[in-house]
């Protein structure tokens, strides 16, 4: 099977659904099933590629096989999205300056300005 | 590769300028080489066509002291030919701009989305810029390798990626 990147993963609604019912804790499959209320075969193939792309663990107790939420692709997640958010921010600041140049050029010279 | 998921990232800024001029930045030669591309590179515009399916085309050239030596050690080129296509356009209003990435050494192509809404505001000129997040093979290779702390301490690499 293909490695889905993060964005992949968390892209379809679905398996947000999914995480966000892990946020209270463990759950068994037909735990995620009644509060979502949609078929466990989705469940499942759902919760399957969130375990292989890491986001979610899986523990067995007795018969009992019970997911929860791994910490580690949120945080890499929002490493990611920080370092760009910064990156397009200062970017973002120069275009602030670029266009304090092309006013002040235009006060100078507003003829000149005009023509080009 | 296709890409399904959107993962806009948005930036809210307002500009004490008039809506013209915030216009030019993103849609003339001068303008848009005033300002674009990350900290220690610049651009030179070859064509920028801003009209629905029109050509945006530029070099990208490492110029900062860092970058040159990231962009050295990462055996890529100093200077690349980048090529975007204005997907939206409407005049002081809003405009949208597909680059294709294609310069990354061991990174198949990909695409990549922004989207510029314009509006007057009391204080100047409101930007709304989204970017799709997504594209992030090189992240995921790098992040399944164990590098994520890497990819933070190579901010302008990153960036490169991103254009």
């Amino acid at each position: 099977m293909m490695q889905l990147d993060v964005f992949q993963v968390i892209a379809d609604p679905m398996r947000r659904q999914i995480l966000a019912s892990l946020q209270q804790g463990e759950l068994q499959v037909n735990d995620v099933v009644k509060v979502l209320e949609i078929h466990q075969s989705g469940v499942s193939r759902h919760l399957r590629i969130l375990l292989e792309s890491g986001f979610v663990q899986m523990r067995a107790d007795g018969q009992r096989r019970l997911y929860s939420l791994r910490a580690q692709p949120f945080q890499d997640l929002d490493t990611w999205l920080s370092a760009f958010r910064e990156l397009w921010e200062a970017r973002l600041d120069r275009f602030e300056r670029a266009l304090q140049q092309k006013q002040q050029a235009k006060k100078k010279n507003p003829k000149k300005t005009e023509l080009s | 590769m296709t890409t399904t998921s959107k993962s806009p990232v948005v930036f809210d800024r307002t500009y004490d300028a008039p809506i013209e001029d915030v216009w030019e930045l993103w849609t003339t030669k001068d303008g848009f080489e005033s300002w674009w591309g990350p900290e220690g590179f610049r651009v030179e515009v070859h064509e920028i066509n801003p009209t629905v399916g029109g050509t945006l085309f530029y070099d990208m050239i490492a110029c900062g002291a860092v970058q040159v030596a990231h962009m050295k050690a990462a055996n890529m080129p100093l200077s690349h030919e980048t090529r975007g296509t204005f997907t939206l356009v409407e005049p002081l209003k809003r405009l949208a701009i597909r680059h294709l990435i294609d310069f990354i050494p061991g990174i198949d192509a990909y695409e990549n989305f922004m989207r510029v809404e314009f509006s007057q505001s009391a204080k100047g000129t409101r930007m709304l810029l989204s970017i799709d997040a997504h594209s992030t093979e090189e992240w995921t290779k790098a992040a399944t390798q164990g590098m994520t702390s890497q990819l933070t301490k190579l901010p302008a690499a990153l960036e490169a990626r991103r254009k």
